[in-house]
């Protein structure tokens, strides 16, 4: 009756460009799926060499008679390690790289609404990481003013870097932000407004959602980095003061005065809270998507699962002193963030719930991207419940700058994160070579970066307990303040840093053996029921789609559906053509 | 529900009915918006300290925001002319406009070296360097803007027979133009009153 009342909707396909040379098909591409594949590569590439600072930290920490590196050096790397993983890495992987490849395949569209304005977004991504990267080679090398960039020991003689350093990151930052815009502008508009016909808002996957609120979060967040860094960019260039107080150097008054560093940490902490979620939520989406997958069962709760992404998102913005307790404020301040700091933890827990909910009773197959998002959830509940200490004013204050700190947020928004990552490729591999990635060395990658995460980041934990501090590039003689085994600790989580990094090797020659001589995937290997697996070549080719757009019938989560001979049913099948399985006369009714 | 369901597979998959072009802009202002707004708080949380100056804005200021307030009108009459298909008339409104928010742009240039003149430096107070900040970055926007008005110009003096793209260019030209408007107005007062 509905179908009369509602009149067909006919929109017309707007014009897909199509490129005229090799130059404008393969480099300065306007196709979303190659300027995701483009995103990623930039993306690991900067990613690895955050990875090999982090092997000279640790190996520096463990073993300083060594003194592989300086103390100053030990600055610069844990300053770049910081800010190339949670910006240039996580932020950039997530949105620019898995948002432009599932996007328009997961919303049944050809391409991003702005192809051109895409391509921009990429290459002023990629004009970020060298300017980035080039403060390795200037003199006084790259900042080490640690990647919160604190004024304002940041901009100070004594702070590695200072020359130009900080110069490099203040302007790289504000060029990926422009280019993060961008992109940001298409993945919101795409989803808004280019949705195949049928494709409601509540039919989308939630790695649609995921993605789509945290780039929401990521345009009215980034602004506030983007204000800091051009606020310190006048200090540092034009002596104004805006966050730099009167200051003596080296016996010498400094023309700055008045200025409030504490301005800086608010405007640094407004953008820096949400981008925990920026990466997190996109991480939420599909470790969702992918547990249904693999668990052979709808995603539990998906309304509530929607809700609870878009209210985390709203609720990042109002936590962000958290990060600054010790930093000094009006006691009912902190009553106030550690009020809602604690709220924010009911949605998430709700997703947790609800993962393990769908696991119930589930048919669960461990596949390699079910490990992987198994592994997320125990990792994401232990980091998720350190964030509850550290979300308290007076169990903080006593914890704030020590490795408890680290361990924390490795947990919840490094390891995490990355172990959704790593389950995400091991899924859509298939789709984007056509090839599998091969089993035994992704099965050994991941028990060694799952069970190696642990070995590092437990310990740290205790660390903290006994008040090891963190940023330290040695402990020195600290019998009297420690007891010994903290060295000894250290020793082995360095030992287990460095088989972990090894795991990663053997991932990433896994990449890029298995794309060359990978065995050849079955169409829709997973069986799954998402757009991206429709279409009509996988990998899919530009265009995406044949013809016809697909329709969409139903949402993203029909398995073991009563009644349907299969245990799934695409997105895209309408009712009517879903085989139906011995003794039933429809979807979930038995033949009386 | 499978009403619902009837409902839903007639989906078009727009959440507005809107074009892509408008529906990018609102998203771009908002995050313009937020931007300023957050420059804004900047500029209240600092203005506590007790080293803060009042700084006297040049009177050149009032002229050069009757000249934006006049682009923004001219750019209203060329939008109503686009509509109504008169391309000529509307036309000289655009380039009036352009002619106008250059006008505005080298007048806050000229208001930049009357302070420098008297000796405020941004790094004098920090007033003064949030007021050198601010026109720059609202400039900065005008000349993001002036990029879209060249495309729009050029396309007026090409003839066409389709002109509701064109009308709807001008169109989202000048709700730029109002907004970037707004926002001076708004920083201008925040300059009065401070």
């Amino acid at each position: 009756m509905s179908e009369s009342i509602i009149p067909e909707s006919e929109l017309e396909e707007v014009e897909l460009y199509h490129a005229k040379s090799w130059w404008t098909e393969k480099v300065f591409t306007q196709d979303a799926k190659l300027i995701a594949i483009q995103y990623g590569l930039t993306a690991f590439a900067i990613g690895f060499v955050a990875l090999v600072l982090s092997w000279f930290m640790r190996i520096q920490i463990a073993f300083p008679e060594l003194s592989i590196i300086s103390e100053g050096t030990y600055y610069q790397f844990i300053t770049m390690h910081g800010m190339i993983m949670v910006v240039y890495l996580l932020t950039a992987l997530f949105l620019g790289a898995f948002g432009n490849y599932m996007i328009p395949l997961m919303v049944g569209a050809r391409d991003m609404v702005f192809p051109y304005l895409n391509m921009v977004s990429y290459w002023t991504y990629l004009v970020a990481v060298l300017v980035l990267f080039v403060s390795f080679f200037t003199p006084g090398g790259p900042t080490g003013a640690g990647w919160t960039l604190y004024p304002p020991q940041a901009i100070l003689g004594g702070t590695p870097g200072q020359e130009s350093g900080i110069i490099l990151m203040l302007v790289s930052l504000c060029i990926f932000i422009v280019g993060f815009t961008m992109g940001g502008l298409n993945y919101v508009i795409t989803i808004l407004q280019a949705r195949t016909r049928g494709m409601t808002l509540m039919r989308m996957p939630l790695t649609v959602w995921g993605i789509f609120t945290a780039t929401v979060l990521a345009l009215f967040a980034f602004p506030a980095l983007f204000v800091s860094a051009v606020m310190m960019l006048f200090d540092k260039i034009l002596l104004t003061s805006f966050f730099m107080p009167a200051l003596v150097e080296f016996g010498e008054n400094l023309t700055y005065g008045g200025g409030s560093p504490i301005l800086f940490q608010h405007l640094f902490w407004f953008f820096g809270h949400p981008e925990v979620y920026i990466v997190a939520l996109p991480a939420f989406g599909i470790v969702s998507d992918l547990i249904s997958i693999h668990a052979r069962k709808n995603i539990f709760g998906f309304r509530m699962m929607v809700w609870a992404i878009v209210g985390i998102g709203a609720l990042s913005f109002i936590v962000w002193a958290h990060h600054m307790y010790v930093s000094g404020m009006n006691p009912y301040f902190g009553f106030f963030f550690a009020t809602t700091t604690l709220i924010i933890a009911v949605p998430t827990a709700l997703k947790v719930y609800n993962w393990i909910l769908t696991l119930w009773k589930g048919n669960i197959n461990l596949t390699i991207p079910m490990l992987f998002c198994l592994g997320f959830i125990v990792t994401f509940l232990n980091g998720g419940l350190t964030g509850l200490f550290l979300g308290n004013v007076i169990v903080d204050v006593p914890l704030s700058d020590t490795y408890f700190v680290v361990a924390h947020f490795h947990m919840v928004m490094g390891i995490a994160p990355v172990l959704v990552i790593l389950g995400a490729i091991y899924h859509w591999f298939p789709l984007i070579t056509g090839k599998m990635l091969h089993e035994g060395m992704g099965r050994f990658h991941f028990w060694v970066t799952f069970v190696g995460s642990y070995l590092i980041y437990f310990p740290m934990h205790y660390l903290g307990f006994i008040g090891v501090p963190r940023r330290y590039y040695e402990m020195g003689q600290t019998e009297a303040l420690y007891t010994s085994s903290a060295a000894d600790l250290n020793v082995f989580i360095t030992l287990a840093a460095l088989a972990v990094g090894f795991a990663q090797l053997v991932f990433i020659f896994n990449v890029f053996w298995s794309a060359k001589r990978g065995i050849i995937a079955e169409k829709n290997p997973w069986n799954a029921t998402s757009l991206e697996w429709q279409t009509p070549e996988q990998p899919p080719i530009h265009g995406n789609f044949g013809k016809e757009l697909p329709v969409v019938y139903r949402w993203a989560y029909d398995y073991s559906v009563p009644g349907a001979e299969d245990d799934y049913i695409p997105q895209d099948v309408p009712n009517e053509d879903v085989k139906l399985a011995d003794g039933y006369s429809e979807l979930g009714v038995e033949k009386t | 529900m499978a009403d619902q369901a009837a409902i839903d597979n007639n989906h078009i998959g727009q959440a507005v009915s809107m074009p892509l072009s408008r529906v990018a802009l609102y998203v771009l202002m908002a995050v313009i918006g937020v931007l300023f707004s957050l420059f804004s708080v900047a500029y209240i949380g600092r203005m506590a300290y007790g080293d803060w100056r009042t700084l006297p804005e040049p009177t050149l200021l009032w002229l050069n925001t009757a000249i934006i307030m006049l682009s923004s009108i001219s750019f209203h009459q060329a939008t109503k002319n686009a509509k109504e298909n008169q391309i000529k008339r509307s036309r000289e409104y655009l380039l009036l406009s352009g002619v106008l928010t250059f006008g505005f742009i080298v007048g806050q240039l000229f208001v930049w070296r009357e302070l420098v003149s008297f000796g405020y430096f941004a790094s004098t107070n920090p007033s003064y360097a949030f007021f050198y900040l601010l026109t720059a970055l609202h400039i900065l926007h005008l000349a993001g803007g002036l990029i879209a008005w060249t495309v729009v110009t050029i396309k007026s003096f090409i003839p066409q027979k389709e002109t509701s793209d064109f009308a709807l260019k001008v169109n989202l030209c000048a709700v730029y133009w109002h907004f970037l408007l707004i926002v001076w107005a708004l920083l201008f007062i925040m300059l009065l009153l401070t």
